[in-house]
C-alpha cells in the first residue's frame, strides 16, 4: 500500500504516506485495488484516443470512468467488494473499446497501434492474485528510475484529475456533461499511462487540467442553477425541531432533492449535513418545508454528531468515516460511497431509509431556532456588485479575504478560526466548502451596510468566486491578482487539489495553502510553485494577516 | 476524593471521581461513563480490568471470575478505592457508552421448543413515541432479557438481524436446574412481557478483514453465529466462511433449519457438521477441535476465527489456534457465563 493523496496522511520521519492502513479508515487491500482500478482506467483512455483518430466517442466508457475515479478519492468508498466489482467492469469497458478501435482500423485498412501496459492488463480473478498485480502499478511505480520529482508531479496530475471527475460526476448526474471534460479526463490518464518523466510538461498538463477543472465547476454550476435555481442569501435553522428526522450528508444535490420528494407529505424532518449546508441556498430545494435545517458541523466531527442524531441517515459521497456501532445500523450510503456492512441504496430508492426513519425516535423538542445565513452565489454577490464596489472606492471597505476549502481534524486547523475571525473589520470574509464551519457561527457583523461573511457554497462553487472576482476586476479596471483580495485555502482531499490547479491555472498568485503542503510535493516541486506562482503555506494567523494587507495596500 | 483514571486499549484516558466505600463500577455510571458489564455481582467477569497503581479493596466475588488478582486483576464492580487508582481496561474508549441504555419493554411473540434442550424466543418491542421501534444491534450482540421488577437478568446473543420492526429473536440453550431458561420452558407463555436491555457485547464482525472466516458454533453461542451469517448473507459476502458446527448429540435437530437457510442465501458457505460431547476435561469438544485443526491444516491462509462458548471450549480453540500459529488478534471470541 502506498497512499498520499490527503491532508492528513500518514507523517514520520521517514516520509510522508499511509503504507499500513490509511489514516482514513482505508486498508490495505482497499487501497491495492484502487490502484488496479486507476491503472485499467488508463489503458480505456488510451483505447478512446484511439478511438477519437476515427472521430469516435463512447459516452458510456466516459460515464464509467468518471465514476469509477470519484469511488477512489478520500473517503469515498471503502469495500472492497466494490471495487472487485469495478476492476471486472473496468476490464469489460476496456475489452470493448478495443474491439470497436479494432474494428475502426480493420475498416479504415489500418494497423491497429501497439498500446502499453494498461491496455493489456488482465485482472487476475481472486483477490489474493490481484493484490500482487497492485504491487507493481501504484503510485511509486518506477521511482528509482525516474525520481521522486516525477512521482510527485504525476501524483500531482492524478490527484488533481480525481477532483475533476469528482465534480464532473455530480454535474453528469444532473444531466450536464461537457465533451471539454470528457477529453480532459481521458488526455490526462493518456498521457499518465505514457509515463511521463519531463517535469515541465507535466507542469503544464497541470495547469491544462486547472483549465478543465474550471469548466467542470461551470457545468455543476450550470446544473445546480439550471435544475434548482441560482442560489439566494437564505438562513438556515442550526437547531432541531421536533419530529422524525433524515440527515443528508455528502455533496449531491440531486440525491438530496430525490430524497425530499420521496419524504413529502411523510412527517419526517430532513436536516442537511457538512457541504450540504449550501443546498438551502438554492430556491428548488428549499421550496420543500420539511427541509428544516442543518446538523452537526464539519466531515470530522461525524461519529459524534451522526452517534447522537435520532433519526437515519445518507452519505451520498464523501467525507465517510467508520460508522459507529451507535448508528452502523441507521447509515445508509448511495452515489460512489461505500462502507463494508453498511447498507447502500441503489437507484433514489430510499424506501429503506425512509423505514428506518420512521421507527427510531426523532427529536423530542423543538429547540429554540438559531440560523446561519448562506446562499452568497454569484447572481446574488454581483447583484449588490454596486454597493461593494462604492464601499471599496470610498474606502469604507478595505479588503477581502477568501477563506475556505475542506476541513478537517488537525489541531493545526484552528488557524483557519483564528484567520477569519481576527481580520478587520473593514474587511470582508468569502468563504466555500466545508473549511466554513471553523468560523461560520461567529457573528462578523456588517461592513459598509453589506455582511461580512458571505457564505458562497460548497467547494465546487470556487466559479462562483472566480465569477464574482472577475466582475470585480472589471469593474477596477484591473486584474484579478490586483484586487484587495487574499485567498486563504485549506485543503484535505482532491477536489481542492483541482481547485488549485483551477487557481494557478488561471494565474492566481499568492494563494497560502495549509494546513499542511501536499506530501506528493517534493521540495523542488514546491520550488517550482512559489517561484512561478507565489503560493505560500500559513504561518500564523496574525502574521498572515498582517502580510495579506500590507502586500495588498491599495 | 479518590480519582480513578481508566487506560483503554487505544491509549485514551478516562478520569472519574470515586468516592471511598463506592465500587468504581457505580461511580464511573454516576459520572455518566457506561463500561461494560453484567451481572454487577462478581460474579461474570465482564467488567475484568487490571489495576496498574493504586491500593484498592475487593470482593467478594465468584472463584470463576477472575483468575489473575495477585498481579492486580480486578472486577470493577467489586473494586472500592483506597486512593487515586490507574485502571487498565482491555477495551477501546468507544466501547465506554456515554448515553445508559434504558430497558425497554417487550412482548413475547414466539416460543417454541427445538428438540430436548433448546427454545426459540422471539420478542417484539413495545412501540414508545419516545424511544421508537428500532431493533438496532450489530450481528453478534447480545441483550439483556429480564422480568420486570424481579432481580433476574440473563444475557442472550441476538440471532436474528437489526431490523426496523422491533423484532428480537434468541436461540436459548435450557440449563439444567436454570431459573429462567425453567421460567421460559414452563410458565412463559406468548404475550408475556419481558424487558430487554442492549445491545451491548462486542463480539461483532471484522468487515475489513480481507481473510477467510470461520465459526465454530453449536448448542454454545449459535445465536450470535447464526446472526453474523445471516448479515454475510444479506450482504452477499463473497469472501471464504466455514461453519463447524457441534450438535449435542447424532441426528440433533437444533440448528438444522436456519443452517440450510443461510446456506441457501451464502452458497459458498461451507458447513462442518460434527458433535460437541460437550464436558470439561481433556476429551471435552474434542471432535470439534479436531474439525478445527483439520480446517486450520488445509486452509492456504489462516482465517479469522468467530467462536461463542464456555471458557474451557475457548481455550481449547486458543491452544488448536495457536499451534497452527493463527494470530491471536484474528481469534474472536465471546465466553459464556
Amino acid at each position: 500500500m502506498f497512499c498520499y493523496q490527503c491532508e492528513q496522511t500518514m507523517r514520520t520521519e521517514s516520509g510522508a504516506s499511509c503504507t499500513v492502513k490509511g489514516v482514513c479508515g482505508k486498508d490495505e487491500a482497499t487501497a491495492d485495488l484502487q490502484d488496479v482500478l486507476v491503472y485499467q482506467l488508463k489503458g480505456i483512455a488510451q483505447y478512446r484516443a484511439g478511438l477519437a483518430e476515427f472521430g469516435m466517442t463512447d459516452g458510456e466508457a466516459d460515464s464509467f470512468v468518471l465514476g469509477a475515479i470519484f469511488s477512489t478519492l478520500t473517503n469515498v468508498n471503502f469495500n472492497r467488494a466494490r471495487f472487485v466489482g469495478l476492476i471486472a467492469e473496468a476490464a469489460q469497458v476496456r475489452d470493448r473499446l478495443r474491439d470497436r478501435y479494432t474494428e475502426a482500423c480493420r475498416g479504415a485498412g489500418k494497423a491497429p497501434a501497439t498500446f502499453s501496459g494498461p491496455t493489456l492488463f488482465q485482472p487476475a480473478k481472486d483477490l489474493h492474485r490481484l493484490l500482487e498485480q497492485a504491487s507493481a502499478i501504484g503510485v511509486r511505480a518506477g521511482v528509482e528510475a525516474v525520481g521522486e520529482d516525477v512521482i510527485g508531479l504525476r501524483a500531482l496530475l492524478l490527484y488533481g484529475l480525481k477532483g475533476v471527475a469528482a465534480y464532473a460526476h455530480h454535474a453528469e448526474v444532473l444531466g450536464h456533461t461537457r465533451s471539454e471534460i470528457a477529453n480532459a479526463v481521458a488526455h490526462t490518464l493518456d498521457f499518465l499511462a505514457s509515463d511521463p518523466v519531463d517535469l515541465e510538461q507535466m507542469l503544464q498538463e497541470a495547469l491544462a487540467l486547472g483549465h478543465a477543472n474550471y469548466v467542470a465547476m461551470e457545468a455543476l454550476d450550470a446544473a445546480n442553477t439550471g435544475t434548482f435555481g441560482a442560489p439566494s442569501p437564505t438562513a438556515v435553522r442550526t437547531t432541531p425541531v421536533a419530529g422524525k428526522a433524515i440527515l443528508v450528508s455528502g455533496h449531491d444535490l440531486r440525491d438530496l432533492h430525490a430524497l425530499l420528494e420521496a419524504t413529502n407529505g411523510s412527517g419526517i424532518n430532513v436536516y442537511t449535513h457538512g457541504e450540504l449546508l449550501p443546498a438551502h441556498g438554492y430556491p428548488k430545494l428549499r421550496a420543500f418545508k420539511h427541509l428544516v435545517g442543518n446538523y452537526g458541523g464539519a466531515w470530522q466531527k461525524q461519529q459524534d454528531e451522526f452517534s447522537r442524531f435520532p433519526g437515519a441517515i445518507l452519505m451520498t459521497s464523501n467525507c465517510l468515516l467508520e460508522p459507529q456501532p451507535l448508528y452502523r445500523n441507521r447509515i445508509f450510503t448511495c452515489g460512489p460511497a461505500g462502507w463494508p456492512g453498511v447498507h447502500h441504496i441503489a437507484g433514489r430508492d430510499f424506501k429503506a431509509v425512509i423505514q428506518a426513519a420512521r421507527a427510531l425516535p426523532g427529536f423530542r423538542t423543538t429547540e429554540p431556532e438559531h440560523t446561519i445565513t448562506g446562499g452568497f452565489g454569484r447572481e446574488a454577490v454581483l447583484g449588490v456588485a454596486g454597493q461593494v464596489i462604492d464601499a471599496v472606492k470610498s474606502g469604507a471597505l478595505k479588503h477581502f479575504f477568501l477563506v475556505g476549502g475542506c476541513d478537517g481534524a488537525a489541531p493545526g486547523r484552528n488557524y483557519f478560526t483564528e484567520f477569519a475571525e481576527g481580520v478587520p473589520s473593514d474587511t470582508m470574509v468569502l468563504t466555500l466548502g466545508c473549511g466554513k464551519y471553523r468560523f461560520n457561527t461567529h457573528d462578523f457583523g456588517t461592513v459598509a451596510g453589506l455582511p461580512r461573511l458571505l457564505d458562497i457554497g460548497q467547494c465546487n462553487d470556487t466559479y462562483s468566486a472566480l465569477v464574482i472576482a472577475q466582475a470585480l476586476a472589471g469593474a477596477f479596471g484591473c486584474g484579478v491578482n490586483d484586487l484587495p483580495l487574499s485567498l486563504i485555502i485549506s485543503w484535505f482531499e482532491q477536489k481542492a487539489v483541482a481547485v488549485l490547479l483551477t487557481l494557478l491555472a488561471l494565474g492566481v498568485r499568492n494563494i497560502r495553502l495549509g494546513p499542511t503542503l501536499p506530501a506528493f510535493l517534493t521540495p523542488a516541486l514546491l520550488d517550482i510553485l512559489v517561484q512561478r506562482f507565489g503560493i505560500a503555506p500559513i504561518t500564523t494567523a496574525e502574521a498572515d494577516i498582517k502580510a495579506a494587507l500590507s502586500s495588498k495596500a491599495a | 476524593m479518590p480519582e480513578v483514571t481508566l487506560e483503554t486499549r487505544d491509549n485514551s484516558q478516562v478520569v472519574f471521581s470515586c468516592p471511598e466505600g463506592q465500587f468504581v463500577l457505580g461511580a464511573a455510571e454516576a459520572a455518566g461513563l457506561y463500561l461494560p458489564a453484567i451481572c454487577r455481582d462478581g460474579v461474570c467477569g465482564a467488567c475484568h480490568a487490571h489495576v496498574s497503581k493504586g491500593r484498592y479493596n475487593h470482593g467478594p466475588i465468584a472463584q470463576s471470575a477472575l483468575t489473575d488478582a495477585p498481579s492486580g486483576g480486578v472486577l470493577l464492580c467489586r473494586c472500592r478505592p483506597e486512593g487515586d487508582l490507574v485502571i487498565r481496561v482491555p477495551y477501546p474508549k468507544e466501547d465506554i457508552r456515554t448515553q445508559p441504555l434504558v430497558p425497554r419493554e417487550s412482548t413475547i411473540v414466539e416460543l417454541t421448543r427445538v428438540g430436548a434442550g433448546y427454545i426459540t424466543l422471539k420478542l417484539a418491542l413495545t412501540p414508545d413515541p419516545e424511544l421508537g421501534i428500532a431493533a438496532e444491534f450489530l450481528p453478534g450482540q447480545y441483550m439483556e432479557v429480564g422480568i420486570r421488577d424481579l432481580p433476574l437478568r440473563r444475557a442472550y446473543s441476538l440471532a436474528n438481524l437489526p431490523n426496523w420492526d422491533g423484532q428480537f429473536e434468541f436461540l436459548i440453550r435450557k440449563k439444567p436446574g436454570g431459573v429462567f431458561t425453567t421460567w421460559l420452558d414452563k410458565y412463559a407463555r406468548v404475550g408475556d412481557k419481558l424487558q430487554v436491555r442492549g445491545p451491548l457485547g462486542r463480539f461483532v464482525l471484522d468487515e475489513i478483514s480481507p481473510r477467510p472466516r470461520c465459526f465454530i458454533a453449536g448448542g454454545f453461542g449459535f445465536g450470535s453465529v447464526l446472526s453474523m451469517l445471516r448479515h454475510l448473507a444479506q450482504f452477499q459476502d463473497t469472501q471464504s466462511t466455514t461453519l463447524i458446527f457441534g450438535a449435542d448429540q447424532q441426528h440433533e435437530q437444533f440448528g438444522v433449519g436456519q443452517i440450510a437457510e443461510v446456506k441457501a442465501a451464502l452458497p459458498m458457505l461451507r458447513v462442518i457438521p460434527t458433535v460437541w460431547y460437550p464436558r470439561a476435561g481433556p476429551n471435552g469438544f474434542a471432535r470439534v477441535l479436531q474439525e478445527f485443526a483439520a480446517l486450520l491444516q488445509q486452509s492456504p491462509e489462516h482465517p479469522d476465527v468467530y467462536v461463542c462458548g464456555p471458557q474451557e471450549f475457548l481455550e481449547g480453540v486458543r491452544a488448536v489456534a495457536g499451534t497452527h500459529q493463527v494470530p491471536a488478534n484474528q481469534i474472536f471470541t465471546e465466553q459464556l457465563l
